[in-house]
């Protein structure tokens, strides 16, 4: 058989027992109901959850202008400066092992909890990574390029615009994916802890009430939004990077990834 | 090879440049220390010349060609290119061809010779038929759709070589632009940067570090010591042209070769 | 070298900056010091907690809690990333599969920890685990990966046992990269732990950063996220420097 065929199997018998187990009663549906019940019971409050949907992407939306936004623009600059590069990014890494969460109940104080609160936190959360792996891409540019578009009498400035911005793309491409699946999970996360709105409240509430379906449809929900917007990035890498070589896989892979992956 | 009188230049008047170095020095700093990287280099290549400087490694050849691009500035003495100082990069009269193709990844081969032209704000349909043109002298018809990811390492050079002569400079500058290539290859695009010179008549400053590409090439070598690097021979090539395999085992070029090999053995 | 102690004599003074100025701000009355305690009384704070028994015996569940799903999740991720690596065709199978899984986020899923084993030390524990175990696996076949074959023709062409390629050409050649994941795994999981006990526990350092942060108590707050951050900083840092030192042969 196949990978690709036992892969698919493997994915159809997930789905499958994710149905039978629970109705057969080998899980108790409290744990986790049956896929059929969960749609069903999100496809019943629609319009709560649709309510709860725009709240949440009005937050996501903010907050990635700020992570991404800020993210790109401080990497880019501390990634062409040599010497506050050799100062800031270790000491930036070094902060990455600080579990940020705990600075949420910091911005409740000084924000409340409405959306300010969940933006600023999702802001700071996607921040860090973006920044890192900004920064990280404008230092991969190959110098014999510049080199070589200074000897065809190429200005500062175009320079940047025909040299640094294309060759940058790629890895600010990947610095988004990374900073805005932090920013998606930084939001929900903070709608979960304290909020009075959003998925992530929604998700809470019905926990609380013990109502497993209405918390499974909500999770499945921000599972799509997460997807969606990694397939989104990932149809824009595609089209912006056809001039890449050989496959993206590799011992770096994980490195680039790890800052998505971190959504505790 | 064909013979010359079969290639029909496509510039009936071929731009060929002189290209003059007076007294030229480089010294830089590292950490309070001085170190003379280049010391009072004088060389006259006349217009339509092919010269080859050569020298171990280190001996400032590439600083050299560098400073004649105007990417670095000499220290002591002045370079003139045309008759007139070279400072800044001046594509009007320099092309440069580097080891590395340098070609940008994003870019088409087409869209990379196209590259000085679109720094300018040559219109597109002008830069289209420069770059055809450039491609079609460097042997690269149909290719001009293709990224370099999609081209060999020969293929690349060309690329790279085109986008040197797209702007049609008096001068082209290469440094070492065959060594990351394989023999084979390195043998085939000699022949090929010699009958791209025949047809367009500029003149080649080329540095190698590969005495028989050195002799193969050149109407004259140059021969670099290092540490400080300094002129310490000049040779005429007296071999006819078309240069050809057969002369590679011969007794003049032989002889030539071993003049420059024993200058080089010396310094390093 | 000179230079290296240069650099870190200025990110030294970086750091003391941001704790002047922050103390300034507050000092001054820039920022509210009820909303902002100056950086002198939030470390006098600090120091005050430490001291008391209820909040040690709360560090003491924070760091069991973390140990507990470390020691779970590491041995077993690395057996199953050992597994998935050794063979190629499971690796083709599995390793799409785990990138999705590893990409997810996984904190929309602390909900369904709570319904099955409530609120005490085993659905932190859980947590924990389940935060850590994708990234575990991952860098484990990452590792493996990153032996080279020549190395092992080498051992191999000169009669090496079984035993001795796994202790000299596996081991040394896996360790930087599993070091690396080790650091890695323990932000994930420190991150897993504190997120859960700030939704939903009764004790442990994440559920007093909550509860401080509900009952406005910002020198408090601010305490407890300096000694988590300090905390955390610290172990990466040791973990870094075993890796430069064991990994000198690198670059």
């Amino acid at each position: 058989m196949s990978s690709t065929m036992l892969r698919r199997l493997i994915v159809i018998s997930l789905i499958v027992l994710w149905e039978v187990l629970p109705r057969i009663g080998v899980i108790p549906e409290l744990f986790l109901p049956s896929l059929s019940s969960t749609l069903l019971a999100g496809w019943n409050q629609a319009g709560e959850y649709g309510h709860a949907l725009v709240v949440t992407l009005y937050e996501v939306a903010i907050g990635m202008v700020i992570a991404c936004g800020g993210g790109i623009l401080a990497g880019a600059v501390v990634g062409s400066l040599p010497r506050p590069r050799l100062l800031i990014m270790p000491m930036v890494s070094s902060l990455y092992a600080v579990p940020l969460v705990i600075l949420y109940p910091v911005f409740t104080v000084w924000l409340g909890i409405g959306s300010e609160s969940k933006i600023a936190f999702a802001g700071m959360y996607g921040f860090l990574p973006t920044m890192l792996a900004t920064s990280a891409g404008i230092q991969t540019i190959d110098p014999q390029l510049l080199l070589a578009a200074r000897s065809m009498g190429a200005t500062l400035s175009q320079r940047v615009t025909r040299v640094v911005i294309p060759a940058a793309i790629p890895t600010v491409l990947s610095g988004l994916r990374v900073g805005g699946a932090l920013v998606i999970v930084g939001v929900v996360v903070s709608e979960m802890l304290i909020s009075s709105a959003g998925i992530g409240y929604l998700i809470s509430r019905y926990r609380t009430i013990l109502d497993s379906q209405h918390v499974f449809a909500g999770v499945l929900l921000v599972l799509a939004m997460a997807i969606a917007f990694n397939a989104m990035i990932k149809f824009v890498e595609r089209r912006a990077a056809v001039w890449q070589t050989g496959t993206r896989a590799g011992p770096d892979m994980i490195a680039r990834e790890i800052p998505a992956a971190a959504t505790a | 090879m064909q013979p010359l009188a079969n290639i029909t230049p496509i510039k009936p008047a071929a731009r060929a440049g002189a290209v003059q170095l007076g007294g030229v020095g480089l010294v830089y700093k590292t950490s309070g220390q001085d170190v003379v990287a280049v010391s009072d280099v004088s060389i006259e290549v006349k217009p339509g010349r092919f010269a080859v400087l050569v020298g171990p490694s280190g001996c400032g050849k590439s600083s050299l060609l560098m400073m004649m691009a105007g990417l670095r500035h000499q220290t002591s003495g002045a370079i003139s290119i045309n008759g007139a100082p070279i400072e800044v990069p001046d594509p009007d009269r320099v092309g440069v061809v580097f080891q590395e193709p340098s070609l940008f990844p994003w870019l088409t081969a087409e869209e990379n010779v196209e590259f000085p032209l679109t720094l300018r704000g040559v219109s597109k349909q002008e830069r289209r038929a420069k770059a055809e043109e450039a491609l079609q002298l460097v042997g690269l018809d149909g290719f001009g759709k293709r990224h370099p990811h999609e081209l060999s390492g020969g293929m690349k050079q060309r690329v790279s070589i085109a986008r040197g002569l797209v702007q049609d400079p008096p001068v082209l500058l290469m440094d070492e632009p065959f060594a990351a290539l394989d023999e084979q290859t390195r043998m085939t695009m000699g022949d090929e940067l010699l009958r791209i010179w025949a047809a367009t008549g500029k003149t080649i400053v080329f540095v190698t570090h590969s005495l028989t590409e050195a002799v193969y090439l050149a109407d004259e070598v140059i021969v670099m010591s290092a540490r400080p690097g300094r002129i310490v021979d000049r040779l005429e090539v007296a071999l006819p042209r078309p240069r050809t395999f057969e002369m590679l085992s011969g007794d003049a070029f032989g002889s030539l070769r071993d003049r420059i090999w024993r200058h080089i053995r010396k310094s390093a | 070298m000179k230079s290296s102690l240069a650099v870190k004599a200025t990110r030294f003074v970086i750091v003391a900056m941001v704790f002047a100025v922050w103390e300034l701000l507050s000092r001054t009355g820039m920022i509210n010091p009820r909303l902002l305690p100056s950086a002198s009384d939030t470390i006098v704070t600090l120091a005050d907690l430490l001291g008391r028994p209820g909040v040690r015996s709360d560090i003491l569940v924070t760091g069991a809690e973390v140990l507990t799903a470390f020691v779970i999740a590491v041995p077993f991720g690395a057996l199953v990333g050992l597994l998935i690596a050794e063979s190629r065709y499971f690796a083709e199978v599995a390793k799409p599969l785990l990138f999705f899984a590893f990409s997810i986020p996984k904190s929309i899923f602390l909900p369904m920890f709570i319904l099955v084993f409530g609120v005490g030390f085993a659905q932190k524990v859980g947590f924990g685990f389940f935060s850590t175990i994708f990234i575990v696996i991952m860098s484990t076949t990452t590792a493996v990966e990153s032996v080279k074959p020549e190395n092992l023709m080498v051992a191999r062409s000169y009669g090496a046992t079984p035993a001795q390629t796994v202790w000299r050409v596996y081991l040394p050649s896996m360790l930087p990269v599993l070091l690396e994941a080790l650091r890695i795994s323990m932000i994930f999981n420190l991150t897993g732990v504190m997120l859960a006990e700030m939704y939903a526990s009764r004790e442990g350092m994440g559920h007093l950063i909550a509860n401080w942060g509900e009952n406005f108590m910002m020198r408090q707050l601010l305490a407890g996220v300096l000694m988590v951050a300090i905390i955390a900083v610290s172990f990466n840092e040791l973990v870094r420097w075993v890796e430069t030192r064991c990994s000198h042969w690198r670059t």
